[in-house]
């Protein structure tokens, strides 16, 4: 199964072929055909301009979206949302952070596997995929002009602040590059008292298409550089020797992942990025991966499993079966708990994924039934579905479970636990739980 | 070297916060302006980092109280000017922290309730009692102090000991009590905490998985088995929990020996480092004398909790420049062109240490500089931010400068707005 992925408008990559493996989310480039837990995309396309509004009950499709990259300035993580500093041609500093909403079934992955905003440290550089607010009067994040992103904002540049703000891909740089089949060749490392800057080259491990250019990057004596099971630091390559102490060293094109974070920047250069981490060989990468896929299928279990309601078939006194599309993103351990006969319990869910459920608990008025049935979709899955459909029928149909609501689902086996205050919607008097306004970001 | 190292000092730059926590205290205690609070009358508590607006140093905390710590809504905190922040035994800013991470906290009541950037909540309200339990909700949530646990337990002196770990599936729990190093106190008692296949385990320069440590036969594939008080620092988080329990956290990170601990601290140290070399040196006005033409000598006290290495660039002779800032620390004047570029300009003249007790978030290091151009914002008791003129000349990102002359009052004075009401 393949998506389409634009190209991002920084990158300049060829069209690769990216197959993965849906039972091995580490980040690996491996090969797989179908559905569940599949990473997002296969090729990028060239940059499309038409603006593109999401429909509720439909993914998007990857190749409508806009495509850019920031860095991470704020989280809200409760509601999903947070703000960015879109990166462009201007001085980068002057950007005012960007708000963003995630679509309800966005993907969101660091270090390589899936991952919650959460999980994300403030100024780590991500590569979004994004589109208009599906629905503009219920945005959590402020609308803006549809042509925004063709807009020039003084010393910033053009489209530091484009209207398509509802992310369906968000990635950091590691993510991005293996999902692109890409690695940073090191070209050249000058080192002065444990900080300097390396100057390298985004292009795929078999080789450069020649359209890649170098770029420069700067690192410090708090870059951690990942190496087997190992975290090392400069200082740790300068006394192996592997790097010099001062000055200038080639590095021979060596192939690594790249931790991108932003950092002020000296000499007046617009925009140059730094270096939090440098993955040295495979091993270093598929653990980074491996922590950050165990982090997320706890997370999952214990939040739940989000979908969307396709069909509802109401019976009598309160029956019904309904049948349910997982999204998509998680490990595939996760999906593989989906089986025929499985008790599940069902909440209603807002579109920031918080429960319905309150203080009781999401278990407390969850729906509980049977899976009859578990369909995988047959054709191209879009980025944000599993491709995963389940029917299930249950006794007591609750409010929240209708066509194109989201709802949040879990096998009976997977841990009952209560979540957090913030994490669900209470009472339902503060229409900001459920409809979180925009007014919580600045304005500059 | 600041490694998060058990070293007790009664001085000055770089000093750890504190030695030893001193008990609860009750009575009201407000900071006031150009005063450094006595760290023994903040007080104490510990809640886990929920939400940070790191551009304004304010967030929230779920405050671990006596009933279930899940139900317990977020409470927002603002750091102090001179607050000061911890994290892997080393100085930290509130975006350095991950969320969910257990933090330990030392707070006031609000210095000047009528610019609090947080809720100003009734003074007795760390009294209050609901199904969180009572003291969920402090009204001291203006943060002198905030450490993570590992930098908590470096600065008691303490150690968790593993007594047992229970282990199914690459998960489990593990009894542990968190002591003296040399021994025990008599007073800890035994905590059950989780882990999961996501817990690092450091030792010396590794980063270990579980699965790494069952295939070593350090720990079993499955069942129990004692640790017999094995020594370390743990990272600690919170996770909803199984079981009904109340209150139990979890285990995000064990560093098994000191190297490990002192390269953490190491690498946090250096991500601090160049974080106040690129938005300097954060101080209060002491004394402005005022000369002719606009020309003045100024005394300020440098905050506490740096890099030695960071104190030490403050040396006689040498040109500094500085900024007027707010309680945030966002550089007042500058604006889009750099907080350079309305800065006070001027050479240090005296570089004082102050003898006896420091207070915890100053420096005990005063400046004596001279300015040919003294800008408003450098007046007695007034936040200030000073760099000397060989650190890095960098321009500040658009969240943490007032746009000079064209901000709204918000970013001067962030209001309570921005917290959802539960």
């Amino acid at each position: 199964m393949k998506f389409f992925v634009p190209r991002s408008s920084f990158l300049v990559c060829s069209w690769l072929e990216v197959l993965r493996s849906s039972f091995f989310v580490l980040g690996l480039l491996v090969v797989h055909a179908n559905a569940a837990n599949e990473e997002p995309g296969t090729k990028n396309q060239e940059q499309k301009i038409e603006p593109f509004r999401p429909e509720a009950g439909k993914f998007p499709p990857l190749e409508k979206a806009h495509s850019y990259r920031g860095e991470l300035v704020f989280v809200d993580h409760a509601n999903r949302r947070g703000s960015i500093r879109v990166h462009a041609a201007g001085t980068y500093f002057r950007n005012p952070p960007q708000p963003f909403a995630l679509l309800p079934y966005a993907v969101v992955r660091y270090h390589g596997a899936p991952a919650d905003l959460r999980d994300l440290p403030l100024g780590t550089v991500m590569h979004v995929s994004a589109f208009l607010p599906p629905d503009p009067k219920m945005s959590a994040v402020p609308v803006l002009p549809v042509d925004n992103k063709d807009k020039i904002a003084g010393y910033s540049g053009t489209g530091v602040a484009p209207a398509e703000n509802h992310i369906l891909l968000l990635e950091d740089e590691a993510s991005h590059c293996q999902r692109e089949g890409l690695v940073w060749k090191l070209k050249e490392v000058d080192l002065k008292n444990n900080e300097g800057m390396i100057v390298a080259i985004c292009e795929p491990k078999a080789g450069g298409d020649g359209k890649a250019s170098e770029e420069k990057l700067t690192f410090d004596a708090a870059t951690c550089l990942w190496r087997g099971r190992e975290r090392l630091g400069i200082a740790d390559l300068i006394a192996e020797g592997t790097w010099p102490a001062s000055g200038k060293k080639s590095l021979d094109g060596q192939a690594v992942q790249l931790g991108i974070t932003w950092k002020p920047t000296p000499d007046g250069v617009f925009a140059r990025f730094h270096i939090s981490d440098i993955w040295l060989d495979d091993t270093a990468t598929q653990r980074a991966a491996q922590i950050q896929t165990e982090t997320h299928k706890a997370f999952i279990r214990s939040r739940w499993m989000p979908a969307w309601i396709d069909n509802v078939e109401y019976g009598k006194f309160g029956r019904a079966t309904v049948t349910a599309t997982l999204f998509g993103g998680m490990d595939a351990s996760l999906y593989a708990d989906f089986q025929k006969d499985v008790q599940v319990l069902i909440n209603g869910a807002e579109n920031t994924l918080k429960h319905a459920g309150g203080g009781y608990g999401p278990a407390h008025m969850a729906s509980k039934g049977s899976i009859v049935e578990v369909i995988k979709v047959p054709s191209e899955v879009p980025l944000g579905s599993s491709g995963l459909q389940i029917r299930f029928e249950t006794d007591l149909v609750i409010e929240g479970i209708r066509p194109t609501r989201v709802v949040r689902v879990r096998p009976a086996s997977w841990p009952q636990v209560q979540v957090p205050r913030e994490e669900y919607v209470g009472d339902s008097s503060n229409a900001d739980d459920r409809f979180p306004t925009p007014a919580i970001f600045p304005k500059y | 070297m600041v490694l998060g190292l058990l070293l007790v000092h009664a001085n000055a730059a770089n000093e750890e916060p504190g030695t030893k926590n001193q008990e609860q205290r009750t009575e009201v205690f407000r900071p006031e302006a150009g005063k450094f609070p006595p760290f023994d009358k903040a007080r104490s508590y510990r809640g886990e980092l929920v939400f940070v607006d790191h551009a304004n140093r304010r967030g929230s905390l779920r405050v671990q109280g006596t009933g279930a710590f899940r139900r317990n809504e977020p409470q927002p905190f603002a750091m102090l000017p001179y607050g000061m922040v911890r994290y892997h035994g080393a100085p930290a800013d509130l975006r350095d922290i991950p969320l969910g991470t257990m933090l330990h906290v030392s707070a006031f009541l609000p210095p000047d309730p009528k610019i609090s950037a947080v809720p100003v909540l009734p003074i007795n309200n760390k009294k209050k009692d609901a199904e969180g339990g009572a003291g969920f909700a402090p009204a001291e949530n203006h943060v002198l102090l905030l450490e993570d646990e590992a930098s908590h337990c470096q600065r008691e002196g303490l150690v968790w000991k593993l007594k047992e770990v229970d282990l199914k599936n690459n998960e489990g729990l593990i009894v542990a009590s968190r002591e003296p190093k040399a021994g025990t106190d008599g007073q800890a008692s035994e905590e059950t905490l989780t882990f999961d296949a996501a817990t690092r385990i450091w030792r010396g320069r590794e980063c270990l998985e579980i699965a790494d440590l069952i295939t070593e036969g350090v720990w079993p594939a499955s069942g129990k088995k004692s640790l017999g008080g094995q020594a370390v620092q743990l990272g600690i988080i919170w996770k909803p929990t199984l079981g009904g329990v109340f209150i139990r956290f979890h285990i995000s990170d064990i560093w098994l020996d000191d190297a490990a601990m002192q390269r953490a601290a190491h690498n946090q140290t250096e991500t601090h480092k160049a974080f106040i070399r690129s938005r300097w040196m954060p101080a209060s006005v002491d004394a402005v004398e005022y000369g002719k033409f606009g020309r003045a000598t100024v005394t300020a006290t440098l905050f506490g909790g740096m890099d030695a290495s960071l104190y030490a660039d403050f040396k006689k002779d040498i040109p500094v420049l500085v900024n007027g800032a707010e309680n945030t620390l966002k550089h007042t004047e500058g604006g889009t062109a750099g907080p350079a570029q309305m800065a006070s300009r001027g050479t240090i003249l005296d570089v004082t240490k102050t003898p006896g007790d420091v207070p915890l978030s100053s420096s005990g290091i005063q400046v004596r500089f001279e300015t040919d151009l003294i800008t408003e914002g450098l007046r007695p008791t007034r936040v200030i931010r000073i760099r000397p003129a060989a650190w890095p000349d960098v321009h500040m990102p658009r969240e943490e400068y007032l746009d000079s002359g064209n901000f709204h009052h918000e970013d001067r004075f962030p209001t309570p707005d921005i917290f959802p009401k539960y």
